[in-house]
């Protein structure tokens, strides 16, 4: 296996460049009117050949992505925002464990839902239960995201605390959840902050995100109830339960394994709108920030950071279905 | 008796004692929004935004300063008294106060700490770093060519470092441009080596080579010349010292450590409102040297605030600075009638700031902004136009009585805005002086309906008016109408208009090319525009760009129509006449390329003028010959309302400026329980 491993993390590596490249390239198709856009429309000629010189653009291209490759590989970033004037390998670093707190529950809360909901309906498939629950999900995919989060943070925030003086969930705002000790009075983990800060759009992605997984799992574990094996495993006596959870279910791993593991990656990505709404300085903010403010540094770091995920995903897609199925041999 | 009286005392002092220290206990916190993803930077001379003002504004202190009772007067901060000058405006003596100090902070080695005091140094420097291209020049516009001999301090401290590549951009400059720079840069190598080695005979020769060689005028062959000889010097020729702080500047002259002089160019009226603007605030040069490129988040001054922390996108936490000077809070005679009705002069003669803490949040979207104050956790908010009707009455803009009742207080601002859309008077289709190209920027003038846009996009909020210069400026006219304005909806003159331009009914007229940005509403707004101008015949060639697209269009003249809008930096209306002054053309800030040497010898005269009936009559004029010409269609400015919640007290919001945080106070009591 290891040897696969380094095999593809190789022939990876030529195309890893090539993104970074053709990403450079892209950003410095019109590099004088971005750098005009940050300096505002009283910017003078001399201004802007001043910004390029500190942003190191009238270097030669080569030097540029020689430098940018280093970054990338020492991990360090140390580049500044053009918008903010921050590090960007420190913008990256505030900004992704607000995004993890959002995106890694809301992707587990989703996934074993979905998966369960997906079973149920796949065993009764037909029945008033399934279609109940997928018009359910149907109706769910087909309300906008801005709506679930407008309508949730009003009712599940501001509502709740003004008209009946529950207030478990904050309007907006972001606190640490694992805050660095010394600024905590000892306290590594804040449970209290997760519930107050996360929990509400936790709740609004997963209550979104369901209505899509639902359908996908429900039609793999239909494709799984037609199978050989289920009709051998009813014929011996098995019990539902354990038709479902032992023998369905690991059956369908496999597509399982990769609609989880394709979504990996956007776990560093976050969410724009919920981080907008909530006020969460996360990674979605970051980006769609640095995007609009042709802030290049920014986007440079961050479509990096996103693509080496992508591919270490996708290698390590193909380790889980090795181990979730034993006839895959990595080889 | 005397020991019943000594027993009340004592008893009195104790009760006393246990308010005070219950009071002191009690820390005074006041939450407050910032719209949008806040500040930038908390280094002065590169803010460029409000909310860079916002929050500097709090921490760093301007020699002078906007009133709070009235915002378009100013008053002196750092200064003692107000500048004087004794020769119509061209040198100004001014006397900073004694005692001010810097925040305590760790870069004042020295005293440990301890803040140190301001000093006239400090002025200098801080103005200087407005010159400093490391700060990319970023306010530089506010000082150039105002001060004696600051440009040229400016041109030749800036020239460092060998760049090569610097010789190809130099030679795409203007003759001027480059003569200048390469004289400067030969003056100070050339010269400063015959001066160091003191061979006077040498300094001579090369004083008069290069005087020669400058003196003629330079063709594009001798530029490409100058370019190759320049980047074929080896690099150490064109190596210097760093930006001198301590060189001298010809208009700053130290008197002492509290007194000196700035000597100007020439008389300018808005100098005095330079030195309101954020961008001049007085910064401590040990807190720079120390931080360097992060002195951008480690602010020191001499605020009323400090800073304590600051997550960018999320919160600005201030702290009160301990040591702050002398500032009081406005005398009540300085309110009018409605603010004393708001009870904004109960805090008169008294020290502030009356604040321990100032929590600012950052708001992107505005339905938390306003659901947190609904649940009065924030101070006071700007009512975003979707909010307007749950706040206020659309019709009369009085707030709704339910609001009113809950103790929330309305204020409205009417801000210095310039909406419109302009011409480039430089385009061979819509631009020019004659009567038949005047008459075309008329008849498009009088198809547009300004009212229809206020209603349809800003809810009927917005001012409409005649003229570049905003509401609540001298020169603004009265009613905001004009009699030499061409002002529409009036389609049969228009039509009238555009046969007269050669074009009956639009026949004949290609489409014109109109550039706005392709955010916000403009797609909606520019279909309005199209549907307005084809009732008369006119049709535009829509370019909807991105922001840098559009400016560069403009800057290099391709735009021959185009949606902008200017905020006044200062509130008087000369900043907004300087939009159409000639040598201001693009990529100036005058993007019309209006040149008139009739209008340019006015603007020079008002320049210099003090406020008056007589500089008004002159601004009226000039704003007249505007609206004749035409070289754009408008104008409109926004009014902002504001709702503010009963706890927080002292809050009459503007955006004329953001020095007046020190002023609020807050009353625990009226906060709703959480």
């Amino acid at each position: 296996m290891w040897a696969y491993l380094v095999r593809r993390l190789l022939y990876y590596i030529p195309l890893y460049l090539c993104i970074l490249l053709v990403l450079m390239l892209l950003l410095r198709i019109d590099v004088d009117s971005a750098v005009a856009g940050q300096l505002g429309k009283q910017a003078t000629p001399e201004q802007i050949q001043l910004k390029k010189d500190k942003m190191g653009l009238n270097d030669p291209f080569y030097k540029q992505y020689a430098m940018f490759l280093g970054d990338v590989f020492t991990l360090s970033f140390d580049q500044r925002s053009w918008e903010q004037e921050l590090p960007v390998g420190e913008m990256i670093r505030k900004a992704l464990p607000p995004t993890l707190m959002i995106t890694l529950p809301s992707l587990a809360f989703t996934a074993v839902i979905s998966i369960a909901v997906g079973l149920v309906c796949s065993f009764n498939r037909g029945r008033f239960l399934d279609r109940g629950l997928m018009i359910a999900a149907v109706l769910g995919m087909s309300v906008s995201y801005l709506v679930y989060i407008i309508i949730g943070q009003y009712f599940g925030a501001y509502v709740l605390g003004q008209q009946h003086g529950i207030t478990p969930f904050e309007i907006e705002g972001y606190e640490a959840v694992f805050p660095p000790i010394e600024g905590s009075d000892g306290a590594w983990f804040v449970p209290g902050n997760w519930i107050k800060y996360c929990a509400l759009p936790v709740i609004i992605g997963v209550g979104v995100a369901m209505g899509y997984d639902t359908r996908f799992y429900r039609a793999v574990m239909v494709e799984e109830c037609a199978r050989d094996y289920i009709v051998t495993a009813t014929a011996k006596g098995a019990t539902s339960k354990k038709i479902m959870f032992v023998h369905m279910l690991k059956n369908a791993m496999i597509p399982i394994v990769t609609r989880i593991m394709i979504s990996l990656p956007f776990l560093i990505a976050g969410s724009i709108l919920v981080e907008m709404y909530f006020s969460i300085p996360g990674m979605g903010r970051t980006m769609i920030t640095a995007i609009n403010g042709k802030d290049f540094p920014v986007v440079q770091a961050t479509v990096a950071v996103f693509a080496a995920f992508v591919i270490v995903t996708v290698i390590l897609t193909d380790v889980c279905y090795a181990i979730v199925d034993p006839r895959v041999r990595l080889s | 008796m005397s020991v019943v009286r000594a027993l009340g005392r004592v008893c009195g002092c104790a009760v006393l004692a246990v308010a005070v220290g219950t009071a002191s206990a009690q820390e005074k916190v006041a939450q407050l929004p910032i719209r949008t993803d806040g500040p930038k930077s908390l280094d002065p001379v590169v803010g460029s935004t409000v909310y860079d003002n916002m929050a500097c504004a709090q921490i760093y202190e301007t020699l002078l300063v906007n009133k709070y009772a009235k915002p378009t007067e100013k008053e002196p901060l750092l200064l003692a008294e107000m500048p004087v000058s004794e020769d119509g405006g061209k040198t100004w003596s001014l006397k900073l106060k004694p005692g001010v100090l810097f925040h305590d902070n760790a870069c004042f080695t020295k005293t440990k700490g301890k803040g140190r005091e301001l000093v006239t140094d400090d002025v200098f420097y801080s103005f200087k770093r407005l010159a400093d291209a490391a700060y990319e020049l970023e306010s530089w516009w506010l000082l150039k060519d105002t001060v004696e001999g600051f440009d040229e301090f400016k041109r030749i401290q800036n020239w460092r470092g060998s760049m090569p590549e610097r010789a190809s951009w130099l030679s795409n400059q203007s003759p001027e441009t480059f003569k200048k720079t390469l004289f400067d840069r030969e003056l100070k190598n050339r010269l400063d080596t015959a001066l160091k080695d003191k061979d006077e005979d040498e300094v001579a020769e090369i004083t008069r080579k290069i005087t020669e060689q400058f003196n003629k005028d330079l063709t594009p062959a001798d530029l490409d010349t100058l370019a190759a000889e320049f980047a074929n010097q080896p690099a150490a020729t064109f190596e210097a010292a760093e930006f001198d702080y301590a060189a001298p500047v010809a208009g700053y002259r130290k008197i002492n450590d509290y007194e000196f002089e700035i000597e100007l160019v020439a008389p300018v009226t808005r100098f005095e409102w330079v030195l309101t603007m954020f961008q001049t605030s007085i910064v401590a040069r040990e807190a720079v040297e120390k931080y360097g490129d992060d002195f951008f988040r480690n602010p020191v001054g001499t605020g009323p605030f400090m800073l304590e922390s600051w997550t960018p996108k999320k919160d600005l936490h201030l702290v009160r600075n301990p040591n702050y000077h002398e500032v009081m809070y406005p005398e009540r005679g300085e309110w009018d009638r409605p603010d004393q009705r708001n009870r904004l002069h109960r805090a008169a003669g008294q020290q502030v700031p009356f604040l321990d803490r100032i929590e600012f949040t950052m708001y992107a979207q505005d339905q938390p902004m306003w659901l947190q104050f609904e649940a009065g956790r924030i101070g006071y908010t700007q009512v975003p136009d979707e909010y307007f009707p749950q706040a206020f009455d659309k019709r009369t803009k009085e707030l709704l009585p339910s609001v009113a009742a809950r103790g929330i207080r309305g204020h409205a601002n009417k801000l210095l805005d310039f909406i419109f859309r302009g011409f480039n008077m430089d385009d061979e289709l819509v631009g020019g002086y004659g009567p038949k190209k005047k008459a075309l920027r008329q008849a498009i003038s009088l198809a547009v309906d300004l009212n229809e846009f206020n209603e349809t996009f800003y809810s009927g909020l917005n001012v409409v008016y005649d003229g570049p210069i905003p509401p609540g400026l001298d020169g603004y006219p009265e009613g905001g109408t004009s009699s030499a304005a061409y002002q529409g909806p009036n389609l049969d003159l228009a039509r009238s208009k555009l046969a007269e331009a050669g074009y009956p009914d639009g026949e004949g007229l290609p489409p014109i090319k109109f550039y706005t940005q392709n955010g916000g509403n403009s797609p909606e707004q520019t279909e309005l525009l199209q549907r307005q101008l084809s009732r008369i015949g006119v049709e535009l060639d829509v370019q909807l760009v991105d922001f840098s697209t559009l400016i560069d269009a403009v800057n290099k003249k391709n735009a021959a129509m185009f949606s902008f809008a200017w905020s006044s930096d200062y509130p008087d209306g000369e900043n907004n006449l300087a939009l159409f002054y000639g040598p201001n053309e693009a990529p100036g800030a005058n993007h019309y390329n209006y040149k008139r040497d009739d209008y340019d010898e006015m603007y020079e005269q008002i320049l210099t003028m003090p406020a008056g009936d007589e500089r008004t009559a002159i601004m009226v004029e000039m704003r007249d010959m505007i609206l004749e010409d035409v070289p754009y269609v408008g104008s409109m400015a926004r009014e902002r309302h504001y709702v503010i919640n009963p706890w927080l007290l002292n809050c009459k919001p503007t955006e004329r400026y953001y020095a007046w945080f020190k002023f609020l106070d807050v009353d625990d009591s009226k906060r709703p329980e959480r």
